[in-house]
This record gives C-alpha cells, sequence and structure tokens, in this order.
C-alpha cells in the first residue's frame, strides 16, 4: 500500500512543482505588464513563423540599432550577458537611446527609462550594435499574420512596452496610428 | 521470439547432440529464458510512442494560438491537461500497467514544455527560449527522480543538450553550467540502474565536449579535447575494476573516450586550420605527428577493445581508423605522396594489423586451450 501512496506522492509532487512553474512565470509577466512603466516604441515588422509557437511577427525597433558611440567608449558587452540601454523620453513623445552601461543606470525615472538589452553572438560591429530586449517576438493567431504585415505597410505601426524597475520589457499592446488598437488582456 | 532466445535455441540444439547438455538440462534452459521478462515489450514502446504523438499534438495545437479562447482558458485547459496526464499515470501505476503509465508521466512532461511555451507565446516572450527549454529540461527530470520514469530521463537529456547547444549559438562561450543539471541526470540514471539512460549521459557529455574545442582557448582549445578523451580512457582502463564494482561502465566509458579523443584529434588534423588559416600553422611536421598519434592511439584501442571483448570500443577504432585513413589521403592526394605510395602505405600499416591480431588470437586459443588442459 505504501508503494502506491508514494507514487501517487510523487506524482502529485511533480505535478505541483510544473505547476507552480508556470503559475511564476505567468505572475511574473502579469506583474510587469501591469506595474511596469510604460514606454511606445515604432516598429517595423517582418513575418517568419516560429516551428513551435506559431505565427509570430518579428519587431524591430530603432533601438534595435544603436551607434556605439552610446557606450561612451566602454567595449561592446560580452555576448548574451545582460546590459542597459538608457531611453529618453523627446518632446513628440517617441523614446530615443541615450547611454549603453554595463550596469543599471542611476539616473533612471523622470524622462529617462532603462531598458535590459543582451548581445548575440557577432551582432556588434566597430559602429554598431544590435540588442534585443526580449520584446521582438509579436505572437498572432494563425494566419493574421500577413494582416498584421499589410497594416504596417498603410500605417504607423508601434507598441505599448511596459518596463518594470529591473529593466525587464514586455509588450502590453499594439498601437496603429497613434491609437492603442490592441491591448494585451493579462489573463 | 528475441534474438538471443534464437541463438540459445541454435547452439542448445547443437550442445546437445554433442551431449554436452542433457535434455533436462535444455528445458530448464529454455524456461528460464522464456521466463525472462522482455526488455522492450511491442505496447510499452506503442504506448511511448503514443505519448510523444500526443505531446506533438499538444505542442501544435499551442501553435495554431487559438483566439476563440480567452488566454486564462487556454491556460487552464493545458493545466488540466498537466494534471490529466499524472492522475492517469497514477491510475495505470495501481492497475499494474507500468508500461502505460510511463508513458502517462512522458505525456505530462510533454504537456508541461507546451504549457511554457503557450505561456511565452500569450505575453510575447522572446529572447530567452534556452531557458525555456532549460526549465523544461528540469521538469522532466524532475519527473523522471520523483517517479523513476526511464522515457522523462530521456527526454531530459535531450532537451539539456538542446538547451546548451542552443546557449552556445548565443554567447559562443564552453557553456560549463551544462554539467551541473547534466551531472544530476547522470546521477539519476545511475540509481535508476538504467543503461540506456547511462548511454545517453555519456553521449550528451560526448556531444557537449567536443565542440568544446572551438569554445575555449581562442577556438583552438582542441588538444584540450583529446586529451580529456586520453584521460577518461586512460582511466577507464586502469580502474576498470573500481569502476566496474559499483556499476559496469568501464568497457562503455572506454569506447566513448576513444570517440572523444580521436574527434579532437581529427579536428586538430584536418579542420582546425580550416576556421582561420591564419591563427593556425598546421606544418608537415606538426600534422605527420599528430597523424601518428591518431593511428598509435586508434591500434592501442583496438587491442585493448580485443583484449577485454568490447565491441563498441572496437567498432569505434575500426571507423576511425577508416575516416583517418581516408581523411589523410584526401589530405595528401597530389601534394606529397602520390597515389600507389599512400595505399602501399596504409597496406602495410593494416597487414602489419591484421598479422597482430591473428597472433593475439592465436596466443589467446593457446592460454584457453592451456587452461582446459589444467582443468582436466
Amino acid at each position: 500500500m505504501t508503494t502506491v501512496r508514494s507514487t501517487w506522492l510523487a506524482l502529485a509532487a511533480v505535478a505541483l512543482a510544473q505547476t507552480a512553474v508556470l503559475a511564476d512565470m505567468v505572475i511574473d509577466r502579469v506583474r510587469l505588464v501591469a506595474t511596469g512603466r510604460e514606454i511606445v516604441l515604432a516598429i517595423i515588422p517582418v513575418d517568419p513563423r516560429d516551428l513551435l509557437k506559431g505565427d509570430y511577427v518579428r519587431l524591430s525597433f530603432e533601438i534595435s540599432r544603436l551607434p556605439t558611440g552610446l557606450l561612451g567608449g566602454a567595449p561592446p558587452p560580452k555576448a548574451d550577458a545582460p546590459f542597459y540601454v538608457t531611453l529618453e523620453k523627446k518632446p513628440d513623445g517617441s523614446w530615443s537611446a541615450v547611454k549603453i552601461t554595463q550596469r543599471f543606470p542611476q539616473d533612471a525615472g523622470g524622462d529617462r527609462v532603462a531598458v535590459k538589452g543582451r548581445l548575440q553572438l557577432g551582432s556588434w560591429s566597430d559602429s554598431y550594435v544590435w540588442p534585443r530586449y526580449g520584446i521582438e517576438s509579436y505572437f498572432v493567431p494563425q494566419g493574421h499574420g500577413l494582416q498584421l504585415e499589410a497594416l504596417a505597410r498603410d500605417k504607423k505601426l508601434a507598441v505599448l512596452v511596459a518596463v518594470d524597475k529591473a529593466g525587464e520589457a514586455a509588450i502590453k499592446g499594439l498601437i496603429v496610428d497613434g491609437k492603442l488598437q490592441y491591448e494585451e488582456p493579462l489573463f | 521470439m528475441s534474438w538471443y532466445r534464437s541463438k540459445v535455441e541454435r547452439d542448445l540444439a547443437r550442445w546437445q547432440s554433442a551431449g554436452w547438455v542433457s535434455e533436462d538440462g535444455a528445458s530448464a534452459i529454455r524456461a528460464e529464458i522464456a521466463a525472462r521478462k522482455p526488455v522492450l515489450s511491442a505496447a510499452g514502446v506503442l504506448a511511448v510512442l503514443g505519448a510523444v504523438l500526443f505531446g506533438f499534438a499538444v505542442v501544435s495545437f499551442v501553435a495554431a494560438n487559438w483566439d476563440e479562447m480567452s488566454k486564462l482558458a487556454r491556460l487552464l485547459l493545458l493545466m488540466g491537461a498537466l494534471w490529466g496526464c499524472y492522475a492517469g499515470a497514477g491510475w495505470l501505476f495501481v492497475r499494474g500497467l507500468p508500461a502505460f503509465a510511463h508513458a502517462a508521466v512522458l505525456a505530462g512532461v510533454a504537456v508541461f514544455g507546451a504549457s511554457i511555451m503557450l505561456v511565452a507565446q500569450m505575453y510575447h516572450m522572446d529572447g530567452s527560449s534556452p531557458a525555456a527549454v532549460l526549465l523544461w529540461a528540469l521538469g522532466a527530470l524532475l519527473a523522471a527522480g520523483l517517479v523513476r520514469s526511464t522515457p522523462a530521463l530521456a527526454a531530459a537529456f535531450v532537451l539539456l543538450a538542446v538547451w546548451s547547444g542552443w546557449e552556445r549559438g548565443l554567447s559562443g562561450t564552453a557553456h560549463g553550467v551544462f554539467l551541473l543539471p547534466w551531472a544530476t541526470a547522470a546521477a539519476v540514471a545511475a540509481w535508476l540502474r538504467w543503461r540506456p539512460g547511462l548511454h545517453l549521459a555519456a553521449l550528451s557529455l560526448a556531444a557537449w565536449i567536443v565542440p568544446l574545442g572551438y569554445l575555449i582557448r581562442d577556438r583552438h582549445g582542441h588538444w584540450l579535447v583529446a586529451a580529456v578523451g586520453i584521460a577518461a580512457a586512460l582511466v577507464a582502463v586502469a580502474a576498470a575494476p573500481q569502476i566496474d564494482r559499483h556499476i559496469r561502465a568501464s568497457r562503455p566509458v572506454f569506447a566513448y573516450a576513444v570517440a572523444v579523443a580521436f574527434a579532437g584529434l581529427f579536428i586538430m588534423q584536418f579542420l582546425d586550420d580550416l576556421v582561420d588559416p591564419r591563427t593556425v600553422e598546421l606544418t608537415l611536421g606538426r600534422f605527420i605527428a599528430l597523424a601518428a598519434v591518431t593511428l598509435a592511439l586508434l591500434v592501442a584501442a583496438m587491442f585493448w577493445a580485443l583484449h577485454t571483448d568490447n565491441r563498441g570500443a572496437l567498432w569505434i577504432a575500426y571507423i576511425a581508423f577508416a575516416v583517418e585513413i581516408f581523411a589523410i589521403y584526401v589530405r595528401m592526394l597530389g601534394t606529397l605522396l602520390n597515389t600507389s605510395l599512400f595505399f602501399l602505405v596504409a597496406a602495410l600499416i593494416v597487414s602489419a594489423l591484421a598479422w597482430a591480431a591473428y597472433r593475439l588470437h592465436q596466443h589467446q586459443m593457446a592460454v584457453a586451450s592451456g587452461a582446459r588442459g589444467a582443468a582436466a
């Protein structure tokens, strides 16, 4: 009888642990999207497809290519190591990068927001770096990728991004011609 | 009927007619073999295949990103599937159907992975995919350890290898962190006494070590890979009794170690200078020295494999020898030796080997007959 019980216990422990991991992922994202500072980034989409995750639009931003001058003379960050890009709000409401630092900048807040980025292997040159912020994929229902692509051709697209205090970023919604079109439901 | 059974059946008929095995003895042997549990049953294999297909169904359900359903509903559906798989596994264990139960556990692990992907998709998460694979691997490892599930352990090894390869691709570093979950998974395989799991452990470790040469020492660390392989082979030879006392693994360890050492030496001889010819100068002397070391190592490995009846290592050494000779031939073609001279050298080496093998065989026969004489 004990073996039967221990089997059930082991299975329950596995199911509980795996559920906890998934719940933690969801809660973390919900917290980020709900409480993070909102910024708007203009996008240029392309349309590949993720084998495992389905249709998605690959987003590229102005801040996806930064001049190495923003490093202030420091060497480019190592591949896959986190660094911080400080964005500053312009009078027209857009955000643009003002500096790249290895550590979280002291002067974040107000008109400045720091976003955590990483470089992939080989995504830097003498004059530019191409960071990724974890907000480059926008998943759409199957078959809707082309629709969004057409939208991007005719209209000005931007994403509403939430950034938390640690510089973690998440997509919160899609902005078409300055109007919030899709707001991502939290659940 | 299994391969082993039909072989014993043939041998028994011969031994019986020679009068070495009595009628009673033969039927006792047959009964003992018939009572053995088969390692792989058709039902078990099909159940695991079914679980894998179920996993694919769930993953493609996620990939379809069905927008008719809210995020919460999709998540609850997958949670239901997850708990359903493990509950089903428990029910099947209680019913005394462990093969199906393990398939259900594997399906649960697949649903767990699909759920990770779904969450990533729902919140447009990007750039963290290797981390997601690691999470999945750890979930599989947990199931393997707690439920003693060998299919989940196999999945964990595969996922760990994918995770490490992906991380290496992104960062270009050695990614030593891999060894931590790998060692845990290998310990689980040893604890479950699951030999295929130990092979998976060795395979995934070898697959991690061999590319290491490109990631350390400014992309020219292949000598270190070869050294690790040779060292492991020497340990497997020198400490064979100590290793085998715990778990009979010295022979496979030797075979994998020879494969790793050969891979490192092969890259040094034939591929290293292709990466960036300016940073490596492969002089002719160095090349010949490396080739000589490689051939000597392979011949030594063959002898040791013959001596210890290690078929796996013997095959690896044979194949490596053929690959090495062919690669030398291609490299030397039109540059140094002409074709006929090359074949002459190769023929001399192989003939010498054949002669040595023949002498060794004769020596073994003599020892065997001497022992028989002493016994009689």
